[in-house]
């Protein structure tokens, strides 16, 4: 059964990467909203979330992940789903996440695509 | 006192301001948020009026509230707004303010205040104050209208991303090995297509909670359900209650009231579920037997191990036997056995109950038939042994009914035991019959050494011996009917004198089989008759 939402956040090469645990509710939501929106003020554009211990998002989870990838969009960076499940990819999917937002197999993957879409960290 | 002015928008503007009014509403139609579109109304205005002071405020209930710069640290007042047209006021102090009604129905009020020593707003600056309003109550709409597109399309897709997670949560929990339970994969599911905060399962026996899981995992949120209440669904299943909790659904703006359409997804997953359970309970029972079945094909092997393929020639005799099992496997058993000094055990035994257990106890019966046999123990004590290991090797409700014979094959003469079983009939040749009982209890019906009796005759040329169990006197025919009731069994034995033994056999079974007709064979058959030529 899914664990209760939590998160951690590193940045490597002045990208971002959140790893969430658990459900991805509006409290999960807002955690990874206010996680991004501290960086993303310093300049940070381009963002890794690691989804891989996060096997439940609701509508209201996925919200704020939309309203992260539209700020992204606006400022020219790029959001990257990781360690996706595949009930949530296919939720992810269908609520049109990756027409915006890219997703790759792991964390390493994701920066090497920010890397060979010539876009290096601001 | 606040003097109000009319404006006449339809006088003509300066050159070179239609432009500006154009890119002023491209800059406003980009902003993404009404802060951001108000962020950028104060750059514009700004840049219109340069050194100018100006300040933006909303009004969305009765209050006025500041959106940016103001002119000091107080909201002024402001009027309200008279229609859709934007209202221009003069204030004090050389201010000027105009009010907008925007398409939410909030305002938004914009106070300009010159800069320096400049002069007083003309009345084409006030034409102009009032266009960038207009435009800003269309990009405004704009940003509603897309805002509301988005709305739309996340809604939708969320409604299929309902019904999609329905049909893949239908198929996931049916599935027969899956990993997780099925009731907890649908509470998750629940849980979050309805976006609930939590959720529970509880399964319940008698009243009694047997069962607990939390969604998320970890036991009782604090305060869960208090806030926005819940909904619940529960379904029947073996004797047990699974009731489905969910608590607190999320929004954005906090938490609401379930709809119906939570009800309804709830009690859909839940019928998932109940569906899973009963073909889950349905597999396992055909697993079972599918295994009884193969334990019965195993027994049935080694039963036709058991009984004789062929039955052995006796000079001066004919003698043939038959055995057709109800089921796959018999509790019936015959025998003609050669012993070592030249006579021979003939043998015919019914278990009581049919199936593996029957075919076990029989099983047991052959093996320590044969080594009493061997041991050449007297028949009346051979029934005795008999008894007692039966009676220890099998349960209360299991016994053997049997029916011994020692055959002198060249003086005809017959020792036999009967241990319960039917009377076997002698026939002589004058066509009358005599029946041959005596003996004592069925096997193993007692744990003691029951006394057996024998006795003793001598077969004369042309006398016959049938030895039978109780499927063929007992075999019903469609109606329930027994075979015996219409055709007494004795009255063939006298009736059928064919040359050779198995051509009686033959004629026996095929007189059983027209009684029967299709109906289903109830009981084992089985005979062995002897004729001395």
């Amino acid at each position: 059964m899914e664990q209760p939402f939590s998160l951690t956040s590193e940045v490597r090469e002045n990208r971002l990467i959140i790893t969430t645990s658990g459900y991805v509710n509006n409290v999960g939501g807002e955690a990874i909203a206010a996680e991004f929106a501290r960086h993303f003020e310093q300049g940070t554009r381009h963002i890794v979330i690691n989804l891989g211990q996060s096997r439940v998002v609701n509508s209201v989870g996925m919200s704020f992940l939309i309203e992260i990838i539209e700020r992204l969009q606006d400022a020219g960076g790029k959001l990257v789903f990781t360690d996706l499940d595949p009930a949530v990819e296919k939720m992810l999917s269908i609520m049109g996440l990756f027409q915006y937002a890219g997703k790759e197999k792991t964390v390493g993957d994701a920066l090497l695509s920010f890397h060979e879409a010539g876009k290096p960290g601001p | 006192m606040n003097e109000r002015t009319d404006v006449d928008t339809r006088k003509r503007l300066p050159d070179g301001q239609i432009e500006a009014l154009e890119k002023a509403f491209r800059t406003l139609s980009a902003a993404p948020t009404l802060m951001d579109q108000a962020t950028r109304l104060r750059d514009v205005l700004g840049g219109y009026f340069p050194g100018d002071t100006v300040s933006l405020y909303r009004r969305t209930g009765m209050e006025w509230e500041s959106l940016g710069v103001r002119v000091d640290g107080t909201v002024p007042h402001l009027p309200s707004a008279d229609g859709d047209a934007a209202t221009v006021s003069a204030l004090e102090g050389g201010k000027v303010s105009i009010v907008q009604k925007l398409a939410d129905r909030s305002q938004i009020g914009v106070v300009l205040v010159r800069g320096g020593r400049g002069t007083p707003y003309a009345e084409t600056d006030l034409v102009t104050l009032r266009l960038f309003l207009t435009l800003f109550d269309n990009a405004f709409r704009e940003l509603v209208a897309r805002r509301n597109e988005k709305e739309l399309i996340f809604s939708l897709n969320h409604r299929v991303l309902q019904l999609n997670s329905l049909i893949d949560t239908g198929i996931e929990v049916s599935k027969l090995s899956g990993s997780a339970p099925p009731h907890h994969l649908a509470l998750e599911r629940a849980a979050s297509l309805t976006n609930a905060s939590s959720g529970v399962l509880r399964v319940s026996r008698g009243g009694r909670t047997e069962e607990e899981g939390w969604f998320p995992h970890g036991g009782a949120p604090e305060g869960a359900g208090s806030r926005g209440g819940g909904i619940s669904t529960a379904f029947d299943f073996g004797g047990e209650t699974y009731k489905f909790q969910l608590f607190d659904k999320e929004s954005r703006s906090g938490i609401i009231p379930f709809d119906e359409t939570d009800q309804l997804l709830l009690d859909a997953l839940s019928r998932q579920v109940h569906a899973s359970l009963e073909n889950l309970y349905l597999h396992q029972e055909a697993l079972e037997k599918q295994k009884i079945e193969q334990d019965i094909a195993v027994a049935a092997s080694i039963q036709q191990r058991i009984l004789p393929k062929t039955l052995p020639g006796i000079d001066g005799y004919d003698i043939a036997g038959v055995n057709i099992p109800s089921k796959s496997v018999g509790g019936d058993y015959y025998d003609c056995i050669p012993l070592p000094d030249g006579r021979f055990a003939m043998v015919i035994a019914d278990v009581a109950g049919k199936g593996v257990p029957a075919a076990l106890l029989v099983s047991s019966f052959h093996a320590y038939l044969t080594a009493y046999l061997e041991a050449a123990l007297p028949l009346v004590d051979l029934a005795v042994r008999l008894n007692r290991v039966i009676a220890r090797a099998s349960t209360e409700d299991k016994f053997i009914t049997a029916f011994f014979a020692l055959l002198t094959p060249s003086s005809g003469a017959l020792e036999t035991v009967s241990a319960g079983h039917n009377p076997v009939f002698l026939r002589h040749t004058d066509g009358t019959l005599r029946e041959l009982s005596l003996g004592g209890i069925p096997l193993g019906m007692l744990d003691m050494d029951f006394p057996y009796q024998s006795e003793s005759l001598t077969l004369g040329k042309g006398e016959r011996l049938l030895l039978y169990t109780d499927g063929i006197p007992e075999a019903t025919d469609g109606r329930q009917r027994l075979y015996e009731a219409d055709f007494p069994l004795k009255e063939f034995v006298s009736r059928h004198v064919p040359v050779r033994a198995e051509t009686f056999i033959h004629e026996l079974i095929a007189d059983v089989k027209k009684f029967t007709g299709p109906a289903p064979q109830n009981d084992d058959i089985t005979a062995l008759y002897l004729l001395k030529h």
